[in-house]
């Protein structure tokens, strides 16, 4: 503790300004970081956690575990990371978007609560869905799939991953924007929603587009828009939905995937990871490996995906209340 | 490119000695896994999935394929030595194969075992070779309301096994189905039976469900009753040696089993598990002694292991040529291609005609190896049935909880095991059966999912079960069936 001001100490405090990062705490990784990932080594969102923290370990010098703890949607990914916390801020954790904005609706109770016990650090990826039907079914363009899915009420049925689902709750914003009702048959992998479109059981989904894409190359499928607000770069003809068959210009429906530390973890360690991970996601080889897994690099800064989340959980809690009033 | 072509250019690709290596690789790790209890198929590949980074996607794939079915031999090992299954599949082949272990012909149940294996998997191949096409249209053809018929097919087929009487088979298939609705329901999204706990909310962990019923409810048996230990002491190679009535029994359930098998494993999902019980349930039906069963007959091994060798090879159809990805297990080799830059879909035997036929050839190679390592070992696994019970049952329980862990890290799942194991231990004392538990767990779920998705896509008209062809066929076979088994116990009351 300095009692007494003097210039070398003034000096001092300036350069702590600058450097505060790596001054605030001496020494930290103090040993290997252990980041918690929702869901089973191999899927989507665990080869991403995988993805970043290969260079994040080299970068700080220790090794990074990944730790798969998969189940109900990504939650007990995040209360294992809050379970394990420690003193030394070497837990954190990667997580899409629904343990984070619309688990607690849909569960009641996730046993932790995002605003006080979560610290964002810095969101990592995002990916927007693709609405497919199957190639024979006569619908040509987004114009045509409002058309045939006014034509009465629930006219069309469409497939997602489950209920409160991001692919649910995509389509139920869709539909809420274009004034149509549909009938939603929830399943569990997009591997049966595509198999029951291609089958003819279904009409269409919303769905991730490296699901879709294939289906696509071999005519079984095609692709009629794309939820981001520009066009994928996975998918380039895919036009984007906003302002197309009366839906409004700012219609935009994502998923994204960020790291976050337990809440009370130093900010200064926060701030350090999240210039590392925003450089790494810099390096275009990091992007396209990304890209092969259907995830766009999307950094930002702490406050930015604190925003998000918020912005997030009140536009899909609005499509929960719709879908509940109903 | 003609099949005969494909098949060539697949051999020599996959003889190579870069490529060769990993195949070798792969189905030694898969035995090893599948021999550990609980400790599967998949938490190997998940292992795997880093060093695959540095190798050719045909490379990985071949490795990675090589472990599921190698796992497929190992996991008759655990059943039959120990009564441990960490499948429903391999709980089938405790039920005739534990009884053999426990008579001294512990050698003969894992001999038919990995000789039905490895005929199961080589009609797999055949049929995957000679008839993907076909059934990679029949797998699109199946909506919700044939897999529900199907399913409903399945469990009255098999209702019958395991247990003496009838009632006490329903019994347990009803239990099964109970506590397969703990969880989120896929169709509403509500919260069943989770008691507040998170741990729950995708159902009871169905490794612990098997270890537990199977092999803690054994080993608290063993513990409580010293009589029935010790039987499996000095077994010499003439006890290990198949008879020649031993070998006569085994062609046919060989072959009826692996052609429910192949047939079964192209749809996704449970394939599997459905022509392993289907396979037992007709080896019961059309034996001359079916009062054998559950006592150490050679057929409910035969049968039930060919069905799910072939099955694990047949499972690749829909995976391979639509790029769909039947179980979780075949999702993650598919993301391991992703990594590679390889996109798997419909389009990937014409664009890499090399991975698809390397391996297949693969599969061929891999099985002969698979045969060739076990038969050797037969003589050291039987041996380890002469450890001690007092150094042997801690290894056990080691091994489940080790197994239990590696599903989910989670310990919760270890004392869930803990807790099914008592249970079943009670239900053993009744002599109710636990393979049917088992499948009416498996089963139960998808039913009551693919029966309301069906009612739902037909917009709540029930006769969508008569109007789609598949699904009437399905209820035709279970009417015709109920009215068999109700004919026949007619017959014998006169």
């Amino acid at each position: 503790m300095m009692t007494q001001p003097t210039r070398r100490a003034a000096l001092g405090c300036a350069l702590a300004l600058v450097a505060a990062p790596a001054l605030a705490q001496d020494g930290w990784p103090s040993g290997p970081l252990h980041v918690y990932v929702g869901f089973p080594a191999g899927s989507s969102p665990d080869v991403l956690a995988r993805i970043i923290t290969e260079p994040l370990a080299e970068r700080l010098g220790q090794p990074v575990v990944i730790e798969n703890k998969p189940g109900a949607g990504g939650v007990i990914g995040v209360q294992q990371m809050l379970a394990n916390a420690d003193d030394d801020d070497l837990t954190f954790g990667t997580t899409i978007n629904g343990p984070l904005t619309t688990a607690a609706r849909m569960m009641g109770d996730t046993g932790y609560d995002v605003g006080a016990d979560i610290a964002p650090v810095t969101l990592i990826a995002t990916s927007p869905l693709v609405l497919a039907v199957a190639e024979g079914s006569g619908i040509e363009d987004l114009q045509g799939f409002v058309d045939a899915a006014a034509a009465g009420d629930q006219a069309l049925a469409y497939g997602s991953v489950g209920q409160g689902s991001g692919a649910h709750l995509t389509a139920e914003l869709f539909a809420d924007e274009a004034g149509v009702s549909m009938l939603h048959i929830p399943f569990t992998s997009y591997a049966e929603v595509t198999t029951s479109i291609i089958g003819g059981e279904i009409d269409a989904g919303f769905m991730a587009p490296s699901a879709a894409a294939p289906q696509v190359e071999a005519g079984s499928m095609k692709m009629l828009g794309i939820t981001s607000a520009e066009p994928f770069a996975q998918a380039p003809d895919v036009p984007v939905i906003a302002g197309q068959a009366g839906l409004p210009e700012d219609f935009r429906a994502e998923l994204w995937n960020g790291l976050i530390a337990p809440a009370g973890t130093d900010a200064a360690v926060i701030e350090r990871l999240n210039t590392e991970v925003t450089e790494i996601l810099a390096d275009p080889a990091v992007q396209e490996q990304l890209l092969a897994i259907g995830w766009q690099a999307a950094p930002g800064t702490a406050d930015a995906m604190a925003e998000r989340i918020e912005a997030d959980t009140a536009m899909w809690g609005g499509v929960i209340d719709r879908i509940e009033a109903q | 490119m003609s099949t005969w072509d494909g098949l060539l250019t697949g051999l020599s690709f996959a003889l190579q000695p870069g490529v060769l290596i990993y195949c070798v690789l792969g189905v030694m790790l898969g035995t090893f896994v599948g021999v550990l209890p609980g400790i599967g198929a998949m938490a190997a590949i998940s292992l795997l999935l880093p060093i695959t980074y540095y190798i050719s996607a045909e490379a990985a794939l071949i490795m990675l394929a090589g472990v599921y079915y190698g796992a497929q031999y190992g996991g008759a090992v655990a059943s039959i030595l120990l009564r441990l299954p960490g499948t429903p599949q391999s709980a089938v082949t405790a039920l005739d194969g534990y009884p053999m272990a426990r008579s001294g012909r512990a050698g003969v149940a894992l001999f038919a075992a990995m000789a039905s294996s490895f005929v199961g998997s080589m009609l797999g191949i055949l049929v995957l070779v000679l008839l993907a096409g076909w059934l990679s249209r029949a797998a699109t053809a199946f909506g919700a309301a044939d897999y529900a018929a199907m399913m409903v097919l399945g469990l009255v087929a098999a209702s019958t096994i395991g247990s003496e009487r009838p009632a006490k088979g329903f019994a347990m298939i009803a239990l099964g189905m109970l506590l397969g609705c703990i969880g989120t329901d896929v169709n509403s999204g509500t919260m069943r039976f989770t008691f507040g706990r998170t741990e729950l909310l995708d159902g009871v962990n169905l490794v612990a469900l098997a270890m537990g019923l199977f092999g803690v409810a054994e080993v608290i048996g063993n513990v409580r009753d010293p009589d029935r230990q010790g039987v499996a002491e000095r077994i010499g190679l003439r006890q290990m040696a198949p008879r020649r009535e031993d070998l006569r029994r085994m062609p046919l359930p060989m072959l009826r089993g692996a052609s429910l098998g192949s047939f079964f494993g192209a749809l996704p999902g449970t394939g599997s598990t459905l022509s392993s019980f289907l396979s037992y349930a007709l080896e019961r039906r059309v034996a001359r002694q079916p009062e054998r069963f559950g006592h150490g007959a050679i057929e409910g091994v035969s049968g039930p292991e060919a069905a799910n060798n072939s099955a694990a090879i047949t499972a690749f159809v829909p995976t391979l040529t639509l790029g769909i990805p039947g179980d979780p297990i075949m999702a993650l080799m598919l993301g391991a291609l992703v990594i590679h830059g390889v996109q798997p879909g419909p389009m990937m035997l014409e664009a890499r005609p090399e991975m698809f036929w390397g391996l297949v050839a693969s599969f061929g190679i891999g099985n002969l190896l698979l045969l060739v390592l076990n038969l050797p070992l037969i003589g050291i696994w039987v041996s380890m049935l002469r450890i001690p019970f007092r150094l042997l049952y801690p290894a056990i329980l080691i091994f489940v909880c080790l197994g239990v862990y590696s599903v989910r890290g989670l310990t919760f799942d270890i004392v869930a095991v803990a807790g099914i194991g008592l249970a079943g231990y009670l239900l053993a004392l009744a002599r109710f059966s636990p393979a049917l538990l088992l499948l009416g767990f498996v089963l139960g779920p998808l039913i009551e999912t693919n029966l309301r998705r069906a009612l739902l896509i037909s917009r709540g008209d029930p006769m969508v079960f008569l109007e789609r062809p598949i699904s009437a066929g399905f209820v035709l076979a279970i009417a015709a069936l109920l009215l068999l088994s109700a004919w026949q116990a007619l017959r014998r009351r006169r």
